[in-house]
């Protein structure tokens, strides 16, 4: 299984949600939510350049001479935010290129700046490829069970965890 | 998001990202985010660059001929596909088939049970004998089926003995003794036939929406239809959809069986004003919500099908025990 960056987010944010991407069950999110964000990229990324960058497995919103910007539509999940970017600074890394991450939020409900810069040292570098062995661990073994967490309500998988 | 129902004869096209349906009263522009399924019930004409748009964006159109008869469905590629479960669901069907199929007879007399009861409660007495049936009987020789084909038994049993009852239930004098089908023989039955295939429709819309494939049953034998899990799935919904429509049609006397039902030499189809009345109050009834017990939000009927199939996967997917749509799900 190839990792990617949404896979990195789930994995932070709940790891059963993690194992059903994984594993090919996506559900449709009768939320609009979902909307809103693919929205947000078409009006901020349609025709611009250097924008949506497909590298590999990976999906960069944008990419400047500097930095590797992800936009998010809310700080809700910062943490899981983080670690998604910082695997697409890996992977670019890889490849020779080296930038720091920039994540900005749409809306600002946990914090009160807009913008955080995240930088790929030796230590979170080490730590992802932690991260990654346990994902291929988690997503090889049986679904995790059902946990309620904030956000739970919000989530395409809501109604399938909680039937 | 919406189904659509074009009932007059017309052109469906593409415009621009839109829909239009032009007909004799002119152009009727249909916003295309806000439908899921689109039912075709008349001759209307179309083109590759209108199903590719419809395709596009997940729609799937049913299609039924002049007389409400059910012809088909226009089914977009396949936009959930998950290979483990396709595995696992052909899994089951060899080992755990039959498990599967006796939750479904069970919802349907449960179902059955919960919709008679109403009238049971409100002096029609004489059902009082197939309540039993449904709640000792019929349940026990659920549990005790070995085979498939004891289960479609005692399934066939349900519904004939179901039949039998509907004439304590109706207030109004419909010859009804047996049900026939292909083609119906008189209004109950063509209401009957009008609504199973509608619900049906209903069903292969929401199995689109997960990651079930639509040819692999438990109940219905797997050669009998393309899409004969949707056969399966909307069981359990007959007596709460189909049949809660035509009492309340009957009863209510909102459809006049002199007016709205058109009889040839033999056989009896709904008219077009019949048909009409039937589906708005069929959509009503879909689009109904309730208080589910633990989701702990509203869902609607039509949703609770969907559900259903989530169920189902869960089953095959982490083997949690579950049972079909039923009242117990409601608050």
């Amino acid at each position: 299984m190839d990792i990617n960056g949404t896979l990195i987010n789930y994995y932070f944010h709940c790891k059963r949600q993690c194992w059903l991407h994984a594993n090919r069950i996506n559900l449709e999110n009768e939320f609009e939510l979902v909307d809103i964000g693919k929205a947000m990229h078409e009006i901020k990324f349609n025709n611009k350049k250097n924008s949506e960058i497909k590298i590999d497995n990976i999906s960069i919103d944008k990419l400047t001479n500097d930095y590797v910007i992800e936009y998010k539509k809310s700080d809700a999940d910062i943490e899981a935010a983080k670690w998604q970017l910082l695997f697409y600074l890996k992977v670019l890394k890889e490849k020779g290129i080296d930038r720091t991450g920039k994540l900005i939020f749409a809306e600002k409900n946990k914090q009160s700046k807009k913008t955080i810069v995240v930088k790929l040292d030796k230590e979170n570098e080490n730590e992802l490829l932690n991260i990654m062995k346990n994902i291929n661990e988690l997503i090889k073994g049986d679904i995790p069970e059902v946990k309620l967490i904030k956000g739970c309500k919000k989530c395409a998988f809501y109604e399938y965890c909680f039937l | 998001m919406k189904t659509k129902y074009l009932m007059s004869m017309g052109t469906l096209s593409r415009k621009d990202n839109s829909l239009d349906f032009k007909n004799e009263k002119g152009h009727n522009y249909i916003p295309i985010t806000e439908i899921r399924e689109i039912y075709l019930m008349n001759e209307i004409s179309l083109n590759t660059k209108l199903l590719s748009f419809l395709s596009q964006n997940n729609i799937i159109v049913h299609y039924f001929d002049y007389y409400g008869f059910y012809r088909g469905t226009f089914f977009p590629k396949e936009h959930y596909i998950s290979g483990k479960l396709l595995l696992k669901q052909i899994n089951a069907y060899e080992n755990k088939g039959i498990l599967i199929a006796k939750k479904i007879v069970l919802a349907i007399s449960i179902n059955i049970y919960n919709t008679l009861y109403h009238y049971y409660r409100h002096g029609n007495n004489e059902i009082y004998d197939y309540l039993n049936y449904l709640k000792d009987d019929c349940k026990n020789k659920i549990e005790k089926s070995k085979t498939i084909n004891n289960l479609l038994a005692v399934e066939g049993e349900i519904w004939q003995l179901f039949y039998k009852n509907i004439k304590y239930i109706i207030n109004q004098n419909i010859d009804f003794s047996r049900r026939v089908k292909r083609p119906p023989d008189n209004p109950m039955n063509a209401m009957i036939s009008f609504g199973n295939s509608l619900l049906y429709t209903k069903t292969i819309t929401q199995i689109y929406h997960t990651h079930l494939n639509q040819s692999i049953s438990y109940l219905h034998e797997l050669s009998k239809s393309r899409f004969s899990l949707s056969l399966d799935l909307s069981e359990a919904f007959k007596p709460i959809i189909v049949f809660k429509t035509i009492f309340d049609l009957i009863n209510n006397k909102k459809i006049n069986l002199k007016e709205h039902f058109n009889k040839k030499v033999n056989y009896c189809v709904l008219n077009e004003k019949g048909k009409e009345i039937f589906l708005i109050n069929f959509e009503k009834r879909l689009d109904n919500k309730f208080d589910h017990k633990s989701l702990k939000r509203k869902i609607s009927y039509n949703s609770a099908i969907k559900y259903d199939g989530y169920k189902l996967i869960k089953f095959l997917l982490e083997e949690k025990d579950f049972m079909f749509f039923n009242d117990k799900e409601k608050k």
